[in-house]
């Protein structure tokens, strides 16, 4: 490992978006992240986005913090012995985006961890299954139970499978590092963005096993309306757990006595008098802005919410005050706003320079020079 | 449970203690704990509810129940928290200040801590100040909004806790990461986690993408990228295949379901008179992107997540089921325990720890300063028929153990840290 005090190495071969979020959380907590670029560059650096336009989004985001080089097989495994980790995508689609060489997992030597990301693992019976985030989300269990409850499962944003395996990545490898200080052993990690998406449902598998009971999408929507729209957007509406929550206080707030009845008290009377309850519960909400709901619900401690879109977060005054959202390059050097680190730290490692490498291979000569031939 | 809990994984000899409600943090100690850390989990006796059992996120974790508004509750907390490597809470920055047990008082009696703090907003901040659950994460992050179709409402992501358990993931690797950080500089830390920053980190890619020119907004199960991108009906109840395919494998795709040209309405028809794990099979042979949507059975029973050795199995009362455990796969490193009531630990966690003596801690039960809750009979859920009425559940399955032959029939390869 790393001598004392020095900034571990992470040296990131993949293209796409999960494996290459793990080695921008390492540099988030100020780890030394080199991304290994093909000699045309990462195609996500053009890769556009799921509405269409937003070309080199992702790749901004997953790599904002890396320093980039380009470099032939034998260099990179130069590299990769003076680095704690190596992360890529090791599918056989990953290799092959990459442009590296088939066996290059095996004739990688970190000191410490080969860590994989990939849609579905390296071994099992389907790891030759061709993937998408739309599979992996609906492979991870998590799809099934998305949407409303009469319709097809819906999908989740953008990434979900990406950004849940990128995490998981990131603390495989510290787990893998802690090991290795351990027994000095190289211990590799193989994440599946299946497995780190499907914890997330680990409720509905033990609903499942336990009890037999195969949850559905958005049950309890209808018993609640979690969202209404007010005058100019919609507001997140349930004071607490939707099935639990008592209809008294929504009344007065909303000015609608009649939802205190008896009748609506319960998640299960709720659905019993479902249009009626719609009827009284939806229009008054007409009557203010999302802000003003959500402020009046705040002096009758209710804990509302207003459904944001993304273009209220660049101005959202919270995460300004908090720094939060952090400016970089993007390719095409247009300055774009992104989540920095996911929390914030006081104490331990400042916040790195996000900065981008706007073109392949920009750091190959320093990086070469600090890590193969130091002083 | 078993009186001692079996340890040896990454984090084994590192102590957590951990000052927790609800799902968020849980959710992230529950990941220290299948690493090998010791948790100790504190609550206040008189809030506890049925949160022990072995489907809960109290398992392995030693249980301390501590009334930290009783006289002397604050300094035994404290006194425990100066014997731990971490110490971890998620509750609002006015009640920790209230009890005392904020960063740099817990600091003062331990001067390299890892100090993380999960709430809503965050420490600081105009909105700090405000509490917020993860349903309410996910609306005001932005997450709601892009889940639905164009012309529907905002939806949200399952009916589960997923800004909690996304949050929770963070927070594990905040951890470790501090953990790394101490190791190498002797430096401790205050880790400053929130349900809307990591959900706002989950549309990283999307921020940047609208930065650059895109108009993110509910497109129901399109994709722009891909000629055919979408959640298709299959045969029988509830069931449906997702499916991705490029422009170049529309022909491929439909010949695969016994078509003779692509066309979207025939392929839909063709799925419908099919079973979904049919159509998913035939579609990956042809090389094409597609997956049965899965549901709870279909998770528990999947040969790819046996094989990799995914799940961890639990024993209770003589059973044993499945649970996940680690996000990156290979099961646990510890053997799972149910979780059991607050307060079994006490005694052994304050005469270890605390070095307390068998009347000291006598005399804290007697001031109610700490207090052991038998475990709490669970409210009756509705009969399964109402449930499936207001579509709550999709089905029950009468014998939900079809997951012990796949077990049995599978190859072991294991994934994760090896």
């Amino acid at each position: 490992m790393t001598a004392n005090g020095a900034r571990p190495r992470a040296l990131d071969v993949s293209t796409g978006v999960g494996a290459a979020y793990a080695a921008r959380l390492l540099a988030d907590v100020g780890w030394d992240v080199v991304k290994v670029e093909p000699a045309g560059g990462d195609p996500w650096r053009h890769r556009e986005s799921r509405w269409g336009g937003g070309a080199g989004g992702a790749f901004t985001f997953a790599n904002a913090g890396k320093r980039s080089v380009t470099v032939p097989t034998e260099r990179l495994v130069s590299l990769a012995a003076a680095a704690d980790v190596v992360i890529g995508d090791f599918s056989e689609t990953g290799i092959r985006d990459a442009a590296l060489p088939e066996t290059i997992r095996s004739e990688l030597r970190p000191r410490a961890s080969v860590v994989s990301v990939t849609p579905v693992g390296l071994t099992g019976p389907r790891t030759g299954w061709a993937s998408s985030e739309l599979v992996v989300q609906a492979a991870s269990g998590l799809m099934f139970l998305t949407g409303e409850w009469d319709q097809p499962p819906m999908q989740l944003p953008p990434y979900q499978g990406e950004l849940n395996g990128g995490i998981a990545g990131a603390t495989a490898t510290l787990a893998a590092v802690r090991m290795h200080h351990a027994d000095g052993e190289q211990h590799d990690a193989d994440v599946s963005m299946v497995e780190a998406l499907a914890v997330h449902g680990y409720g509905q598998i033990s609903s499942y096993v336990y009890r037999g009971e195969v949850p559905r999408r958005e049950q309890r929507i209808k018993a609640g309306l979690r969202m209404v729209p007010a005058q100019d957007r919609f507001v997140y509406c349930a004071p607490g757990a939707v099935s639990s929550m008592r209809m008294d206080g929504i009344a007065e707030l909303i000015g609608e006595p009649r939802l205190a009845d008896q009748r609506f008290q319960t998640a299960e009377g709720r659905m019993n008098h479902y249009d009626e309850f719609v009827e009284l519960f939806v229009p008054p909400f007409q009557q203010r802005t999302a802000q003003e709901w959500f402020e009046a619900a705040e002096q009758m401690h209710m804990t509302f919410a207003l459904v944001q879109a993304l273009d209220d977060l660049f101005v959202c005054p919270h995460l300004e005050a908090r720094g939060f959202l952090r400016t970089v390059e993007a390719p095409d050097g247009t300055a774009v706003q992104i989540p920095g680190r996911p929390f914030r730290l006081e104490g331990g490692p400042p916040e790195a320079e996000l900065g981008l490498p706007r073109t392949p291979g920009m750091h190959t000569n320093a990086v070469i020079a600090e890590w193969l031939n130091p002083a | 449970m078993s009186e001692e809990v079996a340890m040896s994984g990454p984090l084994d000899g590192i102590r957590v203690l951990a000052m927790e409600q609800a799902v968020a943090l849980p959710a992230a100690t529950r990941q220290l704990a299948d690493l090998g850390a010791e948790v100790i989990r504190v609550q206040a006796p008189q809030r506890a509810r049925g949160e022990d059992g072995p489907n809960s996120l109290t398992r392995n974790k030693r249980m301390v129940g501590i009334d930290l508004g009783a006289d002397g509750g604050a300094e035994l907390f404290l006194r425990l928290a100066a014997e731990v490597d971490v110490v971890c809470h998620n509750f609002t920055p006015r009640v920790v200040q209230k009890f005392g047990i904020d960063y740099e008082s817990v600091r003062a009696v331990n001067p390299t801590v890892i100090y993380a703090s999960v709430t809503g907003f965050g420490m600081t901040g105009p909105w700090g100040p405000r509490p917020l659950f993860g349903p309410g994460a996910e609306a005001v992050s932005g997450i709601n909004s892009l889940i639905g179709p164009a012309d529907g409402w905002p939806g949200r992501p399952g009916t589960i806790v997923y800004a909690d358990s996304v949050c929770g993931s963070n927070v594990a690797f905040a951890v470790l990461a501090a953990l790394d950080h101490r190791d190498r500089t002797g430096e401790g830390q205050h880790i400053d986690a929130t349900l809307y920053e990591t959900s706002v980190a989950e549309l990283g890619p999307a921020l940047a993408e609208r930065a650059l020119g895109a108009t993110p907004d509910r497109i129901g199960n399109d994709d722009q990228r891909y000629a055919l991108h979408d959640v298709f009906t299959a045969r029988g109840l509830d069931r449906h295949v997702a499916v991705s395919a490029e422009a170049d494998q529309l022909a491929g795709a439909a010949s695969a379901l016994g078509l003779k040209g692509f066309s979207r309405d025939g392929f839909a028809a063709a799925i419908a008179a099919l079973d979904a794990a049919d159509v998913a099979a035939r579609l990956q042979d042809a090389g094409v992107a597609a997956s049965v949507v899965n549901d709870a059975r279909d998770v528990v029973t999947d040969p790819q997540l046996w094989a990799r050795g995914y799940f961890a199995e639990l024993e209770d009362d003589g059973d044993s089921a499945p649970h996940v455990a680690i996000p990156w796969g290979g099961g646990s490193f510890v053997t799972l325990e149910s979780g059991r009531p607050v307060g079994s630990d006490n005694t052994r966690v304050l005469r270890e720890l605390a070095k307390l003596t068998g009347d000291e801690i006598a005399s804290l039960e007697e001031r109610g300063v700490i207090a052991s809750v038998r475990g709490t009979p669970r409210v009756a859920a509705a009969s399964n028929e109402k449930r499936l009425e207001r579509g709550e559940l999709s089905r029950v399955d009468a014998n939900p153990s079809e997951w012990r032959a796949v077990r049995d029939a599978t190859t072991r390869t294991p994934g994760g840290v090896q």
